[in-house]
């Protein structure tokens, strides 16, 4: 089967973990903008941190026939810092509309303070004005009353319901973003946000109809298998093979394909893999001969 | 006709209605004076509505930017870096400061395509000069695509780069395989110094027991003296028909025309000897080398 994991932070990833990923059949992966752990502290770090998802990490992922795409954003956490926000919420707009970049993201809400409503709406403004698709991550603590603001602010901005990925949810919140039209996308964290287990009851209540699985693997304990390995569950436990297909490929291309930014020839086509290409001066390898012209098996 | 009337005659056939309508929007849009931030967003944006794919031109085309600009080629174009550069001219103020730091603005938060594209309206701007340390750093690159935006297929490098920048672009073009017959300009910008560094690099890639690349002997024209005719005839010492066609090729630049049509006499490889016999007669410029990457050939090599 193939695999399109629409949440997950590459640039914490080693190639084992881009390997075992291709390995395992994730032909396409988001990487939406985020923090890094720790809190930026000049607007240089975002730009470079941008253009490092759009190229370096880009670059990377081809070296294993994974197409990479990303969203950009200003996130919540690091909305708060106010100075250095202003100057950040005016450069992300020079990279918004680049290729490849699929959604405004990931946005939204994290304490719920008025720096985070402030660059919610903001940047909810410029995914409207270019007709972009928007990625909302919700918050960790009073989860429910975020997500339930995130959708009224989109809504009141303006941003078509069809046109909005909640991320993060769980069982108390899906019904909420499913009934306004938006998509719900859930995070496999076994500990945390969502297991593969709550995951399979889920899509066997409220079927496949949007609703979306991704691994959000990052810096932390996190699996970037989280999307294969769900899906194997789902069939195991006899949900049908279309519902699988649909909550870990094609419903995240469908609500991410909106931006008019996935290449579906390019997409669909057998991945070719060229590793004696180079990056400013980096290559992937450290002295292995390299892998060219190598079809990547579905 | 100018060069952005070529460009937009050779996008149309691949853009659809709506890819045709973004792409006028944006042009009005750009002729009418926008901010830098706008001019970055909507260069950016064409992504949008084209995919890159090569632009598949008729000789006929190329040989018509030829003559508009020459040493100008955009047969390797792709449709979405063509859109862009069409974008970039729509502007009404090319030659102003505001130009000019909207271009340095959209160099900065560029990626790959657009430097890609960036590049290659360079040699189409007023004052090109202007852009000769953005296009210095597309240079310094080791993707080869912005590499080749710049040194390849275009007049900027040879025209305008200093000594240092030209040479090393040159030499660089060996390292990333890049085509050294696509550096336009090469053989009016040949010297002494630029054939020394080629056969330094032949002796250094001979220490390491690895292959010349067959370009190289480009570099040579008719510098060098004994030095280069030593190194010419070692490297067909055990050659492929590849190599024996580019080392025939660079006697004949030197003014051994004898000499290749010898090595034309006992080529048995059909395209290596028609190459050897055109040098023979006295094809000798770069462009000669462009029949050497002929798949036979390559396989030969390999």
């Amino acid at each position: 089967m193939r695999f399109f994991d629409p949440h997950i932070h590459c640039i914490s990833r080693t190639t084992d973990d881009y390997q075992a990923m291709a390995d395992a059949g994730v032909r396409a992966v988001i990487e939406p903008a985020f923090w890094l752990g720790q809190p930026r502290t000049s607007v240089g770090s975002f730009v470079d941190y941008f253009s490092t998802l759009l190229g370096w990490e880009r670059f990377r992922a081809s070296q294993f026939g994974i197409h990479h795409y990303c969203a950009i954003g200003l996130n919540s956490k690091e909305a708060n810092n106010e100075g250095l926000a202003r100057e950040v919420l005016e450069i992300v707009p020079r990279f918004v509309t680049k290729e490849g970049v699929v959604a405004v993201g990931e946005i939204g809400y994290d304490e719920i303070t008025a720096a985070e409503e402030h660059a919610y709406q903001v940047q909810l403004e410029l995914a409207v004005q270019n007709e972009m698709v928007v990625m909302v991550h919700s918050p960790h603590r009073d989860k429910k009353r975020g997500i339930i603001r995130s959708l009224d602010v989109a809504q009141e901005a303006g941003v078509p319901m069809e046109k909005l990925i909640i991320d993060h949810n769980n069982e108390e919140t899906v019904r909420d973003v499913l009934d306004r039209g938006a998509w719900a996308a859930f995070t496999i964290y076994p500990h945390t946000k969502m297991g593969s287990e709550r995951m399979v009851e889920l899509v066997k209540e409220y079927g496949p109809q949007r609703i979306i699985v991704d691994s959000s693997a990052d810096w932390g304990v996190s699996d970037p298998l989280s999307v294969p390995k769900t899906a194997a569950l789902m069939l195991e436990r006899g949900i049908d093979p279309a519902a699988v297909e649909a909550t870990t490929w094609g419903n995240a291309l469908a609500a991410y394909g909106q931006s008019g930014q996935i290449d579906e020839q390019a997409l669909l086509a057998t991945p070719v893999i060229d590793q004696t290409r180079l990056f400013e001066d980096n290559s992937v390898l450290r002295g292995q001969p390299p892998r060219v012209d190598q079809g990547v098996p579905n | 006709m100018k060069p952005s009337e070529l460009l937009r005659e050779a996008l149309a056939p691949h853009l659809s209605t709506t890819a045709q309508t973004a792409l006028d929007g944006a042009l009005a849009e750009v002729a009418g004076g926008v901010s830098s931030v706008r001019f970055g967003t909507l260069l950016a944006g064409l992504s949008r509505h084209i995919k890159s794919r090569p632009l598949e031109l008729g000789e006929a085309v190329v040989e018509r930017g030829l003559e508009l600009v020459p040493d100008w080629s955009i047969e390797r174009w792709s449709t979405l870096e063509t859109g862009r550069v069409v974008l970039i001219l729509g502007r009404s103020d090319l030659a102003s400061e505001a130009a000019a730091q909207a271009l340095e603005d959209a160099f900065k938060f560029a990626d790959e395509g657009e430097t890609c594209a960036l590049a290659k309206s360079l040699p189409l701007l007023p004052a090109p000069e202007r852009f000769v340390w953005r296009a210095g750093e597309c240079c310094r690159s080791n993707m080869r695509t912005v590499f080749e935006s710049t040194a390849c297929d275009s007049p900027y490098a040879a025209r305008y780069f200093d000594d240092v920048a030209w040479k090393q672009t040159v030499i660089k073009a060996l390292f990333v395989g890049a085509p050294l017959w696509r550096v336009r300009g090469l053989d009016g910008r040949l010297d002494e110094d630029l054939a020394r560094m080629a056969l330094d690099l032949v002796d250094e890639r001979r220490s390491a027991g690895r292959p010349i690349p067959p370009d190289l002997w480009l570099c040579l024209g008719g510098f060098a003296g004994e030095r280069a005719e030593r190194a010419l005839e070692d490297e067909l010492q055990g050659a492929g028909a590849r190599q024996r066609a580019a080392v025939g090729l660079a006697f004949a630049r030197r003014g051994e025309s004898a000499r290749a049509a010898d090595l034309a006499a006992t080529e048995d490889h059909p395209i290596a000897a028609r190459i050897l016999r055109a040098a023979a007669e006295g094809r000798i410029d770069q462009e000669l080398h462009r029949a050497l990457e002929d798949p036979s050939l390559v396989a030969a090599h390999a």
